[in-house]
C-alpha cells in the first residue's frame, strides 16, 4: 500500500500530463459516458467515477482505480464523443495507466503480463499482429474452423496478391532500416524505458534482438559501400 | 486554490462531487430542463452549436507554415480530390489518386482482404502501380494498438512513429521518379487514423511536443529544410471507398446485391476519436450518422438495415481481446451479433476498421457454449464491393481468412463459394510452384520500378 504522499505524487503526475486540462472539463454526473461505455457492462467500472475522481482531487480513490479500473476500459473512446463538456474519460485513463506504469504499480505488471507477446512483436517489428499468432493453438475460443481454407500458413501467405503482405511472422514487410529507425524512437522517447520497470525478462530478450538487427544493419551498408 | 478544487466549485457552480462529496443542484424544474435539453439535442442529432466551441486544428496548423514551423503536405489537383462535409460541416479534401498506402497490422496480419481488395479497385480504375498508388515495406503500424492496450508509449513516441511514417509518405515519390509529396497517406486502419490525428492536434497545438520530436525526426534524416512534415489532411481508406462509390457502381459493378440485406458498424476510432473530422452527408442516414459504409451500401444497391446497438463499440479493447477474451467475446455477442441478427436479420455486417472485424468476425463460434446459435458474415465495406464488382472472393477479397459464413453471403449474392474454392485450391498448387499473381509488381515494395 502506498503512503499517502506517493498517492499524491501519483495524482501530481496525472495531472501534470498536458492533456490533462483538455480531457477533463467539468462534470454534470449525466452519466452519458457510462450508459454508453462497453466496458461498464462487465466491469465495476465507470467512466464517470473516473472523472468525478480526478475532478475531486480524491488521490486515495484515485489509487484505488488504479489498481483494477482503469484496465478495464476499452479505449473505444465512446465517452469522450459523448461527454457535453468534452471530458474524454478514456483519454483520462490513457493517462493514468502511463503513470501506473511509471510509478511501477504491482497491478499494472500483472495485468500486463499476458500482453508481452503482443509488445515483443510491436517492439521488434513494428507491427502488434502477424500471421503465425493467429492460431487455432494460441485462439481455441475462435473455433476449430478459424480459417475457411487449409494449408501451409506460408503458401496461403504467398497466395496473397501484395508482395508485402507474403509475410508469417509479421504482418507485412518492414525493411530493416525502418525497424533501426524505429528503435531509435523507442529510446529516445522512454518507451523502452518504460518496457525495463515493467518487465525485466521481456526488455532484455527485446534489447538482444535490437542488438542483432543493428548490427545486421551495419553489415548491410558496409555491404552497400563496397558495392558502391 | 486549484481551478479544480471541488470546495471551490460548490461555491460556484453548486454542484459537484462523487459519492460523499455529492451535493443536490437544487435547480428549478425548468432550469433542469433547459439544462438537460442542451445535453438531450447533443445526443439526439449532433448540431453545429458544439462545432461552434471547437477549434479546426487546421486553421492553426496553416499558421504554423506561414510561421515557417512546419511545411505541410499538401493534397493537389494531382491527387484528384473531392470535397466532403465533416460533423460540423466543415470541408475536407479526400484525394483519389496517388496515395500512399499506410497498412493495418491488424488488417494485414489477420484479414489480408481489406488491402488486397482496396488495390485490386484502384487498378481496376486503371490507376499505375508506382505512379498512382504505392505500396512499400518502408513503415511501421502507428504503435497505437499496443499504447491503447498497455500504456507503454507516450505521445512523443507516438508522434515520432506518425511523422516518421508521414515523412516517408512525402519523400516516397522521388526513388519512383515523382517529386515530393506526390504520394498522398491513405491510412487502413482506422485506430490509426483516430491516434494520427490526436496526435496531429498535439503537435499543433504544443510548441514543446514538437521541439522534442523534432530532435529525434533530426536524428532519423527525417526533416525537410529543418521543418517536421505534417499532412494536410488524415484520410481513412473508407473515405476514399465512400468519395469514389458512384464511380465503383456505375463503372464497375456486376452483380445485383438488391436482395442482401446489409448493417454496418462503423468503427469507434474512426468517428468518435477526434469526432469533428468524421465525413457525414446529409444524403446518408439523414446526416445523422457518420456516412461512411452506408454510402458503398446504398450505392451498390444493397438493403441498409437498421439496428439498436449501432452505436455500440464491437468489444475489441485492445488487451481484452488478448488477454481479456471473455469481456470481447460476451460484448461482439450479446450487443452487436445478437442484436443484428434479431433485429435486422442481416446477411451482413459491414465494417471499416481492423479490430472490429476480427472481434465481431472470430468470437462467433464461442457463442454455443451459451446456446448462442447464431451467426453472421462480417468483412469490410471494400470487401463487399469488391464481391459486388466480380472479384475473386477467394484471390481477392481473401475470405479464406474469416471464421464467419461468408460462403453464405457470396451463395446468396449468387456467386457459387464451391467452385471459386475449387479454383483456389488448384491455384494454391501454382503458388507452391512460385506461379504466383499479383496486383503490382513486386520490385516496387522495395523502391524498384514497375
Amino acid at each position: 500500500m502506498a503512503t499517502y504522499a506517493e498517492m499524491q505524487q501519483i495524482y501530481d503526475d496525472i495531472r501534470g500530463d498536458f492533456r490533462y486540462d483538455s480531457e477533463l472539463n467539468g462534470c454534470l454526473n449525466c452519466g452519458i459516458c457510462t450508459a454508453t461505455c462497453p466496458a461498464a457492462h462487465f466491469y465495476d467500472y465507470s467512466p464517470r467515477e473516473i472523472v468525478q475522481l480526478l475532478w475531486t482531487e480524491n488521490v486515495e480513490q484515485i489509487y484505488d482505480a488504479m489498481q483494477e479500473k482503469i484496465w478495464a476500459c476499452a479505449q473505444c473512446m465512446t465517452c469522450a464523443a459523448r461527454c457535453p463538456f468534452k471530458n474524454s474519460p478514456g483519454g483520462l485513463v490513457a493517462i493514468m495507466r502511463e503513470v501506473a506504469i511509471k510509478h511501477e504499480m504491482q497491478s499494472a505488471k500483472d495485468v500486463l503480463r499476458p500482453f508481452g507477446r503482443v509488445m515483443l512483436k510491436l517492439i521488434t517489428t513494428g507491427n502488434q499482429l502477424s500471421p503465425d499468432m493467429i492460431q487455432p493453438d494460441h485462439f481455441p475460443d475462435w473455433g476449430p474452423n478459424i480459417q475457411k481454407v487449409e494449408g501451409d500458413l506460408s503458401v496461403l501467405r504467398k497466395a496473397i496478391p501484395v508482395k508485402t503482405l507474403q509475410t508469417v511472422e509479421t504482418a507485412w514487410e518492414v525493411s530493416l532500416k525502418t525497424s533501426v529507425e524505429m528503435y531509435t524512437i523507442w529510446e529516445m522517447t522512454g518507451v523502452m524505458k518504460s518496457l525495463e520497470l515493467m518487465d525485466e525478462n521481456l526488455f532484455d530478450v527485446i534489447e538482444d534482438f535490437i542488438d542483432e538487427k543493428r548490427e545486421e544493419y551495419e553489415e548491410w551498408l558496409e555491404e552497400q559501400e563496397d558495392e558502391d | 486554490m486549484n481551478s479544480k478544487d471541488p470546495k471551490a466549485n460548490n461555491e460556484t457552480q453548486g454542484v459537484a462531487g462523487h459519492g460523499s462529496f455529492f451535493q443536490q443542484t437544487d435547480l428549478s424544474r425548468e432550469e433542469a430542463v433547459k439544462a438537460t435539453d442542451w445535453v438531450r439535442k447533443h445526443v439526439d442529432r449532433r448540431t453545429v452549436d458544439l462545432g461552434d466551441r471547437m477549434d479546426d486544428v487546421r486553421e492553426h496548423m496553416y499558421e504554423l507554415e506561414k510561421d515557417g514551423e512546419i511545411i505541410i503536405h499538401r493534397i493537389t489537383d494531382e491527387h484528384e480530390p473531392q470535397t466532403v462535409k465533416t460533423l460540423f460541416g466543415w470541408e475536407k479534401k479526400i484525394p483519389t489518386k496517388q496515395l500512399w498506402h499506410h497498412k493495418s497490422c491488424g488488417q494485414c496480419g489477420n484479414i489480408p482482404g481489406y488491402p488486397t481488395s482496396l488495390m485490386w479497385f484502384m487498378n481496376e480504375f486503371g490507376y499505375v502501380p508506382g505512379k498512382d498508388y504505392l505500396d512499400e515495406t518502408d513503415q511501421t503500424s502507428c504503435t497505437a494498438w499496443n499504447y491503447h492496450g498497455s500504456g507503454i508509449g507516450n505521445v512523443e513516441s507516438l508522434a515520432a512513429v506518425f511523422l516518421r511514417n508521414f515523412h516517408q509518405a512525402y519523400v516516397s515519390g522521388k526513388q519512383h521518379g515523382h517529386e515530393l509529396g506526390h504520394f498522398f497517406p491513405l491510412v487502413h486502419c482506422g485506430t490509426s487514423f483516430g491516434n494520427y490525428k490526436e496526435i496531429r492536434k498535439y503537435l499543433i497545438e504544443s510548441a514543446e511536443l514538437r521541439e522534442k520530436v523534432k530532435k529525434i525526426l533530426g536524428k532519423l534524416g527525417r526533416l525537410v529544410d529543418g521543418k517536421l512534415v505534417i499532412p494536410e489532411e488524415i484520410v481513412h481508406y473508407s473515405e476514399w471507398v465512400h468519395v469514389m462509390r458512384n464511380r465503383i457502381a456505375s463503372e464497375l459493378q456486376k452483380i445485383d446485391v438488391s436482395n442482401i440485406r446489409t448493417t454496418t458498424h462503423v468503427a469507434c476510432h474512426y468517428y468518435k476519436m477526434v469526432h469533428e473530422d468524421a465525413v457525414y452527408d446529409p444524403e446518408v442516414l439523414g446526416g445523422n450518422r457518420t456516412a461512411i459504409i452506408t454510402s458503398i451500401a446504398q450505392a451498390l444497391g444493397a438493403q441498409t438495415i437498421d439496428y439498436s446497438t449501432w452505436y455500440d463499440c464491437c468489444g475489441f479493447g485492445f488487451r481484452h481481446i488478448i488477454s481479456e477474451r471473455e469481456f470481447t467475446r460476451s460484448f461482439t455477442m450479446d450487443r452487436k451479433i445478437r442484436v443484428a441478427r434479431e433485429e435486422a436479420n442481416a446477411d451482413v455486417m459491414l465494417a471499416n476498421d481492423t479490430g472490429c472485424v476480427t472481434t465481431m468476425d472470430k468470437n462467433q463460434w464461442i457463442g454455443r457454449a451459451h446456446d448462442q446459435n447464431f451467426s453472421i458474415p462480417i468483412m469490410a465495406d471494400v470487401q463487399f464491393a469488391a464481391l459486388a464488382c466480380g472479384a475473386d472472393p477467394f484471390k481477392i477479397v481473401q475470405l479464406q481468412w474469416h471464421a464467419s459464413p461468408c460462403e453464405d453471403l457470396v451463395e446468396k449474392m449468387g456467386i457459387s463459394w464451391s467452385q471459386a474454392k475449387k479454383n483456389f485450391q488448384e491455384y494454391l498448387k501454382e503458388v507452391e510452384n512460385g506461379n504466383i499473381e499479383y496486383l503490382y509488381n513486386p520490385e516496387l515494395a522495395y523502391g524498384g520500378q514497375a
